[in-house]
């Protein structure tokens, strides 16, 4: 029988990101560093709510955005499950979102008035240090 | 069938020439932990002690499960658990005698509930309530209100004064006791560290009247923080739109506002600005910056007519 595997995650209150935004962006994150694995088994909605003191129903919400988005997939009566990747989104919809993030970064940043040079070589920095992880 | 625990229609409260509640309009749907909001003065207690039977509304109607709140019977306020800031038992009893009582009181009277949620707290069967400290007597009444199997469980300030693990282990009996599952919560609070782990609804009470009730996210997304660098004078601050706080803080203008979008940056262009950012605030900034906005201040600049 597989085991849950521990989510080491940490939520803040007082974050402008409601927490049940913050757990799926953490759990997204996990997978996309391959610190959670396809069949790995999620912490069951109370046990998680428990573990982070917050309302289960909250934990509920981020779960099924999760599954929703393709992260996760439920076994009947086993609990929820990290999910084989695929593409889970259109082609469409993949531009779509990147052109979204890439608006609200520039919104961010731009006020910041560093070079646009400097400001690549940075993110790719970062996607640099998530890379080995992911192919590990 | 409208199924609301709470239902008032126009219910209004005069003390003297003060309006404690003003034609207040609340529908609280059965389900959920909803949390009551508001500053001090907005009218939870009074509405708590007319929907309770304790005092009569001047005019308009309020009902508590379905039923009306100047009516109630002893079955229905078997229905009801109430727990107050004060967590008021009488002090002279002895622990074991406050439980016989209530056990006796109410058929519902669920002894696993009442032992799960008093476990997390050192209380002895013969000591007496007025020995306990405030952490042990929040914890016994939470168990005592828990145990009698309520339809709705009332929670004004239950966490006020209580040390962090005592917090803690209240706020674990109230979201993970299987006591609580077929129960509705009023949860009223003015600590937004709570509310935001706890609420899945939240409501908020300002001058006897309703003036939000949603998730706790959509409320915070109705509140955004701007920042503009506008040289000499801002806009007068009564033509800004949606306006709830406003600050200089170095020679820029911050602006707390509700409900506008990003046509609002070109309000702020169009008053001179030379640059302009947004950024999105937290739940505990958005409550606080819509309460300061009605909030009583000696500064009669920025009091509201």
């Amino acid at each position: 029988m597989p085991r849950t595997q521990a989510l080491m995650l940490q939520i803040a209150t007082g974050d402008p990101r409601p927490i049940s935004k913050q757990i799926v962006d953490a759990v997204r994150m996990k997978i996309a560093t391959a610190e959670l694995s396809p069949g790995d088994q999620l912490p069951s909605v109370r046990g998680l709510a428990q573990q982070l003191t917050v309302n289960p129903n909250t934990v509920a919400k981020a779960y099924a955005e999760l599954t929703a988005e393709g992260w996760l997939e439920s076994r009947q009566g086993l609990g929820l499950y990290v999910a084989t990747p695929r593409q889970r989104l259109s082609d469409a919809e993949r531009s779509r979102r990147l052109d979204e993030a890439i608006a609200r970064f520039l919104h961010d940043v731009i006020a910041l008035d560093y070079p646009p040079d400097e400001v690549q070589a940075r993110l790719h920095r970062e996607f640099l240090a998530l890379a080995p992880r992911k192919s590990a | 069938m409208n199924d609301y625990v709470i239902e008032t229609d126009a219910l209004t409260k005069r003390y003297g020439r003060k309006l404690a509640l003003d034609h207040l309009d609340l529908r609280i749907p059965r389900g959920r932990i909803h949390a009551l909001v508001g500053a001090n003065g907005a009218g939870k207690s009074t509405l708590f002690r007319i929907l309770l039977g304790f005092l009569p509304p001047t005019a308009g109607s309020a009902r508590i499960l379905g039923r009306d709140s100047q009516r109630l019977t002893p079955e229905d306020r078997g229905r009801i658990g109430f727990v107050n800031e004060e967590h008021t038992l009488p002090g002279w009893m002895r622990v074991n005698a406050v439980t016989d009582m209530h056990r006796r009181q109410y058929p519902r009277w669920n002894e696993e509930a009442f032992r799960n949620v008093l476990g997390h707290y050192h209380v002895l069967p013969e000591q007496k309530v007025g020995q306990l400290s405030r952490g042990e007597r929040a914890g016994f009444n939470l168990a005592l209100a828990l145990a009698q199997g309520p339809e709705l469980l009332v929670l004004d300030e239950p966490t006020l004064g209580l040390d962090v693990v005592a917090k803690r282990a209240f706020l674990e009996s109230l979201m993970y006791s299987n006591a609580t599952d077929d129960c509705t919560v009023i949860y009223c609070s003015h600590q937004m560290e709570e509310i935001e782990r706890v609420a899945d609804n939240l409501v908020i009470l300002e001058r006897g009247r309703l003036m939000h009730m949603s998730a706790p996210d959509e409320f915070c997304a109705r509140v955004t923080h701007w920042v503009a660098d506008i040289p000499f004078k801002g806009p007068d601050p009564r033509s800004v739109p949606g306006l709830l706080q406003l600050q200089r803080l170095d020679g820029l203008h911050h602006y707390l506002v509700l409900d506008q979008q990003d046509d609002f940056a070109e309000f702020l262009r169009a008053s001179g600005a030379r640059s302009v950012q947004s950024m999105p605030v937290s739940l505990d900034r958005a409550v606080n910056g819509f309460l300061a906005k009605n909030h009583a201040t000696p500064d009669a600049q920025r009091a509201q007519a």
